[in-house]
């Protein structure tokens, strides 16, 4: 019954994970600008990533390797939420603008 | 299953491959090239070469990658 | 004239590729002539004639071991190379058309905060790669890459010119030649130990001094290699 249950965890996880990661991958190519395309890209892949890996890590569960793979969820968790903020803040300080509406005054 | 892993990355390294000979633009040149390793490195790791998919992964994405941006950043950013 | 030129050419060279990439033995095949002379020496005999448990070690240390010598020898040539061409009076100026903050920006804190906390960690994988690359997979060559990569982005948090003072610039000499340094001094211990350039003891019995050497050669090629991207990083950067 336990089982049953964490397998049905798991595909939820991996499946949860999957559908970040497309909407990730649709808002980088149809995003307007660097800022939106960067929040898109690093949120959705952190989500996407962690989800996939927890599933993992419940699908090996009592094995020492999903020790490991937790660990690897606390890398994503570090690295890529940090690469977006200096991947944004790179774009903020060479002075890009970020995208409006057309019509919408610059504040 | 393991043999359509093998040819949708031969694909991507192959379309990888004619992106960053076509494209005039060095700085997206260098970040695809740096894509380009990222797959060797998984097929390196599936073929079961878990020491050349480190070497790859390491030199080829990273480093190389990093070389490549500082000698850019050095000269011109896109090809005349 | 030009177009049909290439294509005539590219023919030329893709068709005899092409017929000996069909010609080629099935990957795996256990017939193939690549399974069936040195390689499957090595395979079965790699773990009790050379001690290391990882084949590819005992390939790369042991029955290669002067070409890993002259691989060692290219990176470090490649490094004094960039020194020698880009000479202190260059000014580190960068293109126009590139995009980015200028150099004045600072690292952001952000950023600086997430190296220093995974630093020590990046640090202990690098040396675990190399201490245990005779038996798992890993070595000098890929802890070096790890350990190297650590000290760029160091090098990124401390700022421009800022390791000047932690490595005297003699020091950090030595240290990048590291790699040449432990291959020559391994050699010779093994040709005063058994009459040939870069031979070992006999397995078994000198099975801790084996080891000792090819933990040495792995060393070398990790701190080696890792001051050879340092360096190369930093004189690219400019500064």
């Amino acid at each position: 019954m336990t089982g049953m249950l964490l397998h049905a965890l798991t595909i939820a996880l991996a499946v949860t994970g999957a559908l970040f990661f497309l909407a990730g991958t649709l808002g980088l190519l149809r995003l307007p600008d660097f800022y939106s395309r960067v929040h898109a890209a690093t949120k959705c892949d952190t989500v996407g990533a962690g989800a996939i890996l927890l599933a993992l890590a419940i699908h090996v569960a009592p094995h020492p390797e999903a020790l490991k793979i937790l660990v690897l969820l606390l890398l994503v968790l570090l690295s890529s939420p940090t690469s977006g903020h200096a991947l944004a803040r790179a774009a903020h300080h060479t002075g890009l603008e970020p995208w409006r509406r057309p019509g919408e005054r610059a504040r | 299953m393991s043999q359509a892993f093998d040819l949708v990355m031969l694909a991507l390294l192959i379309a990888m491959a004619l992106a960053v000979a076509r494209s005039k633009d060095l700085l997206a040149a260098a970040i695809i090239f740096s894509g380009y390793s990222l797959v060797m490195c998984l097929l390196w790791q599936h073929r079961g070469a878990p020491d050349v998919a480190m070497t790859e992964a390491a030199i080829g994405a990273g480093v190389t990658t990093i070389l490549v941006l500082l000698a850019i950043g050095r000269t011109r950013r896109r090809e005349k | 004239m030009k177009k049909p030129l290439v294509a005539v050419t590219l023919a030329a060279a893709a068709v005899p590729m092409l017929i000996g990439v069909a010609a080629l033995p099935r990957p795996g095949d256990p017939t193939a002539p690549a399974h069936t002379h040195v390689a499957a020496h090595y395979i079965e005999a790699g773990a009790r004639e050379t001690g290391a448990d990882n084949r590819v070690t005992a390939v790369l240390l042991n029955y290669r071991a002067f070409d890993t010598f002259g691989e060692v020898l290219v990176i470090f040539a490649a490094l004094a190379a960039v020194i020698a061409v880009r000479s202190p009076a260059t000014p580190g100026g960068r293109a126009d058309d590139m995009p980015g903050p200028g150099p004045g920006l600072p690292i952001s804190p952000v950023v600086a905060f997430i190296i220093r906390l995974t630093a020590p960690f990046i640090a202990l994988f690098g040396a675990f790669v190399i201490f245990r690359g005779h038996v798992s997979p890993g070595g000098g060559f890929q802890g070096g890459v790890i350990l190297g990569a650590l000290l760029v982005l160091l090098s990124l948090v401390l700022g421009r010119g800022a390791e000047r003072p932690l490595l005297a610039v003699p020091l950090a000499r030595w240290l990048q030649a590291a790699a040449p340094l432990a291959f020559t001094g391994v050699g010779l211990l093994g040709l005063a130990l058994t009459g040939a350039l870069l031979g070992y003891p006999a397995e078994p019995e000198r099975h801790a001094l084996r080891e000792l050497m090819m933990i040495t050669l792995d060393v070398g090629i990790g701190i080696g290699g890792a001051m050879i991207i340092l360096g190369l990083f930093l004189e690219m950067r400019g500064d």
